[in-house]
Parts: structure tokens; C-alpha cells; sequence
């Protein structure tokens, strides 16, 4: 008996120890690991839109994003937009909450309580929306953001975070897209594929033949088991041949020459080509469609949105 | 126990050499094979490795006297599952690009049988300084397999060593696949030990003579 209880207390006061221990090491590190986390995904969006170290981001260049959730309010479901809007007379950016059924009809709107650094945060955005919401919400599950480039008051890009299964576990993606729909850019943020075959699919020869597909194009791409040929492959990883390996005439050429080539697979990784190209088509096709239901509803309800 | 004629060199050799974690006692196989794709995830792994036995060593040693005998075991996963964490943690927060990289290896630490089985062998009955020669030898050891493994694996199977191109193709792509570590485990594990047998018959031969 007073093994035991030896025992037990030993154990006990170990695991305190170990929690203690541990628990200060997160207090000291949380607020560094969220910021490298967001640094990251900044430098992501940063690339997609063509700025690096040697060609920064000008100032006036501003990031939205619009927050999607799903709104359930006993049997009925809806969606809620979180967007950023435009104040008079203030630099902050404040925010509104839009719902919009199924069928795509406006249903109410309200002002958040929230700023643009707390917005970040998805406890502190849950909290917002909860208060200013009716009583009888049952559950508000955040689905889903997408990010609007401006420059100048001016739209730049679209991009849009995306997840699909891959050959092990989800890809993670993001795309950005011009404000016609057609895809600018794809990076690879997060994956887990074999080093040396699904990995390929981080390769610029692999995620630039994306570049240019409209959004019609999109609807019909498929992989394809052909090898890229020469010119292509050359063409796809310019950025490793130097600024003056290829004139801007001769891009816009070979751009226009397989602007509508489907996607060559990888040798050796078809299952993970083709789940970055069903990951694309249908983070695309589903971003099509809600963007022009929001469009419509913001023009009709005269909302000042920030992009 | 430690033994008397047994110098920290030999202690520390004998975790690259003699009890070399992975050819010759054939332990923690599963981050071996799984992660040894390429050297330089050989080389992160067994520094973070190092560092975890490192610490987990240390505390050990330093505390032995105070560990019920019985609760040994879940004691020694704590203790490195903590440490594991903090590493896990600090690499997160203060070195975002070498975190990249290794992610989500340095959370299988906490399974690696090899750091239990040293604290068990020897931190528990040894004084501090002796333990933590036997920790670097131990995690050196790892290191040096799993950077061999990685190593012969990337030139096989990309043709590239560390990243830079050394053999322009790539000979055979099968071993940058997660059975090929088996292969070349299995190969280094027999070199380790034929040299063994030569060195063995050497000796003999010598004292004979």
C-alpha cells in the first residue's frame, strides 16, 4: 500500500514537472511560432504576385481578406461572408458580416466590433460574429478565406488557399488568380509525397504549366502522360536561366503557344498530379461561383467593401 | 555500471562503433528507413536526436536517485517526451527555416527506443559526466547512420548528394523508396559486421602469433 501511493505521488509530481516545464516553453514561444507562421504565409502570397527580395511589395499594396462561414440556425443553413470595409475619416479597416443563403439571397448584414490585427485570430473573430449575431444560431463553422490583392484601389489578384487529398496526406496550395479567373500563379505551401517523385509537384516545371488557364479552360483540364517537351520544359523554368534568357515577345509567344495544353503528369507521381489538378479545378469553379453571388450582393446592398 | 579501465573515449566510441544504434543494435529502425531519404534530413534528424539525448541524459543522471524503480520507464518517456516538445517548440518559434525541413520528425523522437534503452542502460547508473559522453557518442552514432543511409540512398536514387547534382541522372529511383531503406540498412548491417569477423581473426591471429 504505501508502495503505491509512493508511486502514484512520484508519478504525479513528474507529470507536473513535465507540464510545467513544458507550459512555459509554449507561453515563450507562441507569440514567435504564430508570427513566423503568418511571415510565411505573407512570403507566399508576396511570390505569387511576383514580389521577392529583389523586387519588393510597394507600400500601397494591401491585402483583404474575406472570411467564409457556415451559419446554422436550427434546420435552416446559411452563409456568412466576414468582409473587410471601408471607413471615412479612419486608416483602420473595420469589418462587416454578411448572410446570404443557400439560394444565394442577401438576409441581413451587421458591424463587427473587431480590428484588423485581432481579425487574424479565428477565437477572436468567432467572438465578434457570435455577439452581433441572432440568439438562436445553433453552430457558425468557419469554412473557408480567400484573399483580394489591391494596388491602388485597383484589383490585383485574387488568392485562395486551398487542401486536397494527395498520394499520403492533403496538399496544401494556394492560388492566385487574375480578376478574369484565370490562374496567375500556383505554390505548393504544405505536402508530404515522396521525395523525388510526388514532391516533383513543388518543381516550377510542374506548377507554372497552371499559369494562364482561364476558367472555362479549367473545367475540361486533365492530366496528361506525355512527356513536356523540350521547349515547354525550358520555357516552364525560365527562372533558373538568368533576367535575359528569353524576351518578354518570345514569353508572350510561348505563353500563347501551350496556354492550352493540359497538364503533363509527373513520371512516376500521376496520383499526386492529378490531385494538385482536381485540387485547383475545384478550389476554381467553387470560388467562381460564390465570388460573382457576392459580387452582385455587395453592388446591390451598397456595401464599401475595402477592395 | 561503468567499468574501470573504461575511458570517455571508449565510452564515446562506443556508441559510433561498438553499440552503433542502428547496425548493431538494430534499433529505432523505423525513423531509419522512414526519414533517410536524402543526407540533409539524416543530418537534421540526428542532430535533433543528439539533442534530445542530450538533455533527456542529463536529467536522468541528475535524478536517478529519486525514481521509484517501478515507474522507471514512464519516467524516461516523459522526461524525453518534454524534451522533445521544448525542442519542437524553440525550433518552431526561433528557427522558422531548419523547422521546415524537419517538422514533423522531431515529434517521432518521442518513440525512439534507442534514447530509453540508454537512459535505462546507463544515465540510470552512471554519474553525470560519464552519462552525457555516452549521450553524444549515442547520438553521434544515430547521426552518422542515418546521414550514411541518407546518403547512399540520395546518390542512388536522385543522383545529388546534399542537394547539389553529382551524377547528372539518376541511377535507380527505387531507392529513394521507403523499402530501399531495408536494402541499405540490411547492407550496412552486414559491412558492420564482416568488419567485425576481419577484425576479430586479426586479433586472434595476433596473439596467437
Amino acid at each position: 500500500m504505501k508502495e503505491i501511493v509512493k508511486i502514484t505521488i512520484g508519478l504525479t509530481l513528474t507529470c507536473l514537472i513535465a507540464a510545467g516545464i513544458m507550459g512555459g516553453v509554449f507561453v515563450i514561444t507562441a507569440k514567435a511560432k504564430k508570427h513566423n507562421e503568418y511571415l510565411n504565409f505573407k512570403e507566399n502570397m508576396l511570390a505569387l504576385l511576383g514580389y521577392n527580395q529583389t523586387q519588393p511589395a510597394p507600400d500601397s499594396l494591401q491585402l483583404c481578406t474575406v472570411y467564409r462561414y457556415l451559419v446554422y440556425q436550427g434546420e435552416k443553413t446559411s452563409l456568412g461572408y466576414m468582409l473587410p470595409v471601408k471607413v471615412k475619416d479612419a486608416n483602420d479597416i473595420h469589418f462587416q458580416f454578411i448572410r446570404v443563403n443557400i439560394q444565394g439571397q442577401f438576409i441581413d448584414q451587421f458591424d463587427l466590433d473587431i480590428n484588423a490585427a485581432k481579425s487574424s485570430d479565428s477565437n477572436d473573430r468567432k467572438k465578434a460574429i457570435a455577439k452581433v449575431l441572432p440568439k438562436d444560431i445553433s453552430q457558425l463553422i468557419f469554412a473557408d478565406r480567400f484573399i483580394v490583392a489591391t494596388n491602388d484601389n485597383k484589383r490585383l489578384a485574387y488568392l485562395l488557399p486551398g487542401k486536397t487529398p494527395g498520394f499520403k496526406t492533403h496538399i496544401n496550395f494556394m492560388l492566385a488568380l487574375d480578376s478574369q479567373y484565370g490562374i496567375v500563379g500556383l505554390q505548393i505551401l504544405e505536402h508530404q509525397e515522396d521525395p523525388g517523385l510526388g514532391a516533383e509537384i513543388e518543381q516550377e516545371y510542374f506548377k507554372n504549366q497552371f499559369t494562364g488557364k482561364n476558367s472555362e479552360r479549367l473545367k475540361t483540364l486533365k492530366v496528361i502522360k506525355e512527356p513536356l517537351p523540350d521547349e515547354q520544359l525550358r520555357f516552364l523554368e525560365r527562372g533558373k536561366w538568368g533576367a535575359d534568357a528569353y524576351a518578354q515577345k518570345d514569353i508572350d509567344a510561348l505563353q500563347k503557344k501551350y496556354q492550352d495544353k493540359d497538364i503533363c503528369a509527373i513520371t512516376g507521381a500521376t496520383i499526386s498530379s492529378v490531385a494538385v489538378v482536381n485540387g485547383v479545378k475545384n478550389v476554381v469553379t467553387k470560388f467562381v461561383y460564390r465570388v460573382k453571388i457576392l459580387e452582385n450582393i455587395i453592388s446591390k446592398q451598397k456595401i464599401a467593401v475595402a477592395f | 555500471m561503468i567499468e574501470k579501465n573504461q575511458s570517455y573515449s571508449n565510452i564515446f566510441l562506443n556508441g559510433i562503433l561498438n553499440e552503433n544504434p542502428i547496425f548493431r543494435l538494430a534499433l529505432s529502425m523505423c525513423p531509419a528507413v522512414g526519414i533517410s531519404t536524402n543526407m540533409m534530413n539524416g543530418l537534421l534528424m540526428g542532430i535533433a536526436v543528439l539533442f534530445v539525448q542530450f538533455c533527456s541524459s542529463l536529467t536522468i543522471s541528475l535524478v536517478k536517485n529519486f525514481i521509484h524503480p517501478r515507474i522507471r520507464i514512464p519516467t524516461y518517456t516523459l522526461t524525453i517526451a518534454t524534451w522533445v516538445t521544448v525542442t519542437d517548440l524553440v525550433l518552431a518559434a526561433f528557427f522558422p527555416v531548419a523547422y521546415k525541413s524537419l517538422g514533423i520528425f522531431v515529434r517521432l523522437i518521442v518513440v525512439f527506443c534507442f534514447i530509453t534503452m540508454r537512459l535505462d542502460v546507463f544515465a540510470r547508473k552512471n554519474p553525470v559526466f560519464p552519462s552525457l559522453v555516452d549521450a553524444v557518442g549515442m547520438g553521434f552514432g544515430f547521426m552518422v547512420g542515418m546521414m550514411a543511409i541518407g546518403g547512399i540512398r540520395e546518390i542512388m536514387g536522385m543522383g545529388t548528394l546534399l542537394g547539389y547534382d553529382i551524377l547528372g541522372f539518376r541511377p535507380l529511383l527505387f531507392f529513394v523508396l521507403p523499402c530501399s531503406g531495408f536494402f541499405v540498412v540490411g547492407f550496412m548491417m552486414a559491412i558492420f559486421n564482416y568488419t567485425e569477423i576481419i577484425y576479430n581473426r586479426r586479433k586472434r591471429a595476433r596473439s596467437v602469433a
